[in-house]
């Protein structure tokens, strides 16, 4: 499941700018951070933030299947053909630098998407809408994010309909990997086409509804936040100021 | 009575086109009035609604030529497909209809009580805390003209509003025209279904390749419909009426 989740959790109860700084800081702590075991506890970090929202298994499910491929490749780019020493598993050579860099990048990129998959789960778009609207963004800007978080769920069920109404006209989906790709073709151009007309539709309706008239609008139930949350957000900042001062300090040493 | 809307010898050219969509056109809109604009596809109906409500070329793109006056505060558009209006952001019905009022900056209670006035209007009330994607198709179209309505536009257009709709629910919206262009509002209409466009029209406008070919009385203009043809062949003399009724108040005289 990609996309909100509608609940009633401690994320879903908190501000979407608090959602979104757990998230952001998952992502640049997953940069600066660069030891397996460290990288790995983040990814710890990043089920616990799931748990937190209640989306464990929402969010778990989308996130191996991202990175399970890109997992196969680094073992075999890094641990198969990484520089030496080696060690012996069986029949196979392995690389140990080789093989702490896969773990490394694997882990960073588990606990990127996790981290991701949960806020987009647990931040209702319209909350944070409501949020920044609040805050005096220009509503150009807040469409822009609230429907980059949507995008997935659109396109999914855009995707749906497309497929049913080709199986409709025949289109097969089973078959080998190679059918399967071909089965894509006749899928990408109404998906792609349908999604820009739709989109220069509401362009003109929300236009038509003042959307873009340089006012500022009014929040109808911005979300309500607290000192606790505010400084939890500046607490998330400081530790990845801190996580990046530690790396290059690591660099220098 | 004030014209909202003139236009005098307008051309109309979407961008990267080599033949305008609109030529030379002329004609005045005022309070009351209840448009149609017909035609074949590709006629420049749809265009015609878009430059009269100013979102060609200002939202489009393209080049405007000739005399355009709109006098109108405020213009909202109603297109075919209700869910590409939508904002896809507010979680309740209530909330899509306050999008166009929050957008003017009123304040909470005034945005509210707008959007309540318009759920009145189009008989909606009852829908106000359901979510707009569960709601059918005619429905949404009442939600979406009720959004419209709710920023108290001067000019409305509507184009071919009941193309997605069931019987029913396209002679419902059509109903609600006269009472809108009474309370005030002028609306044009873009629009082949000539026998509902024809039971609320004050007058029509017919196109062909972009120019006006025909303007006058609905009775003279929308003289294809299936009852005028029916008149026309039980030998009444012209204005045909337009609707059954009409044309049953003729025959019995």
């Amino acid at each position: 499941m990609i996309g909100y989740v509608p609940g009633h959790s401690l994320l879903h109860r908190a501000h979407p700018y608090t959602t979104l700084a757990l998230a952001g800081a998952l992502l640049l702590g997953a940069f600066a951070l660069t030891r397996p075991l460290e990288v790995w506890l983040l990814v710890v970090a990043a089920a616990a933030f799931a748990v937190a929202g209640g989306v464990l298994r929402a969010s778990a499910r989308p996130a191996l299947l991202l990175s399970l491929p890109i997992w196969v490749l680094l073992f075999v780019l890094h641990g198969l053909l990484g520089a030496d020493p080696r060690m012996t598993v069986g029949p196979v050579s392995l690389s140990v630098p080789g093989i702490a860099r896969a773990l490394v990048l694997g882990g960073r990129l588990t606990a990127i998407v996790l981290g991701f998959l949960t806020a987009l789960a647990t931040a209702s778009p319209h909350r944070l809408v409501e949020a920044m609207t609040a805050g005096g963004v220009p509503f150009g800007r807040t469409f822009l994010l609230a429907s980059t978080l949507t995008v997935l769920p659109r396109m999914r069920e855009r995707t749906t309909q497309i497929l049913e109404a080709q199986q409709c006209r025949g289109l097969r989906l089973g078959g080998s990997p190679l059918a399967r790709l071909r089965a894509l073709v006749p899928l990408a151009l109404p998906l792609v086409l349908g999604a820009l007309a739709e989109v220069d539709e509401q362009v003109l309706a929300l236009d038509a509804r003042g959307a873009a008239g340089g006012v500022r609008r009014t929040a109808l139930d911005p979300p309500r936040d607290s000192a606790l949350q505010r400084a939890l957000r500046w607490t998330l900042l400081a530790l990845v100021v801190a996580a990046y001062a530690w790396k290059f300090w690591s660099m220098r040493g | 009575m004030t014209a909202l809307v003139t236009l005098e010898g307008v051309t109309f050219t979407y961008p990267g086109a080599d033949r305008p969509a609109l030529v030379d056109v002329s004609l005045e809109l005022a309070a009351g009035d209840v448009l149609v604009v017909t035609g074949e596809s590709g006629a420049g109906a749809s265009t015609l609604l878009l430059v009269a409500t100013g979102l060609a070329p200002r939202v489009v793109g393209g080049r405007l030529t000739g005399a355009r006056r709109i006098e109108a505060r405020r213009c909202g558009v109603v297109f075919a497909r209700p869910w590409t209006q939508l904002t896809g952001l507010c979680p309740t019905v209530r909330d899509e209809i306050a999008f166009g009022p929050a957008s003017q900056g009123l304040p909470r209670e005034a945005v509210l009580a707008a959007a309540e006035r318009a759920m009145e209007r189009l008989h909606i009330a009852h829908l106000a805390g359901r979510e707009p994607a569960q709601l059918s198709g005619g429905e949404l179209q009442r939600v979406v003209v009720a959004a419209v309505l709710a920023v108290e536009p001067e000019v409305l257009g509507l184009d071919d509003p009941a193309a997605e709709l069931d019987p029913e629910a396209a002679d419902a919206l059509y109903d609600l025209l006269p009472a809108i262009a009474a309370a005030g509002t002028a609306i044009v209409v873009a629009t082949p279904d000539l026998e509902r466009a024809a039971r609320v029209a004050t007058r029509a406008v017919a196109l062909e390749a972009g120019r006006i070919v025909a303007r006058g009385a609905p009775a003279d203009v929308l003289g294809g419909t299936e009852v005028a043809g029916i008149a026309r062949a039980a030998g009444c003399p012209p204005p045909f009426p337009l609707d059954v009724p009409a044309l049953l108040r003729r025959v019995s005289r």
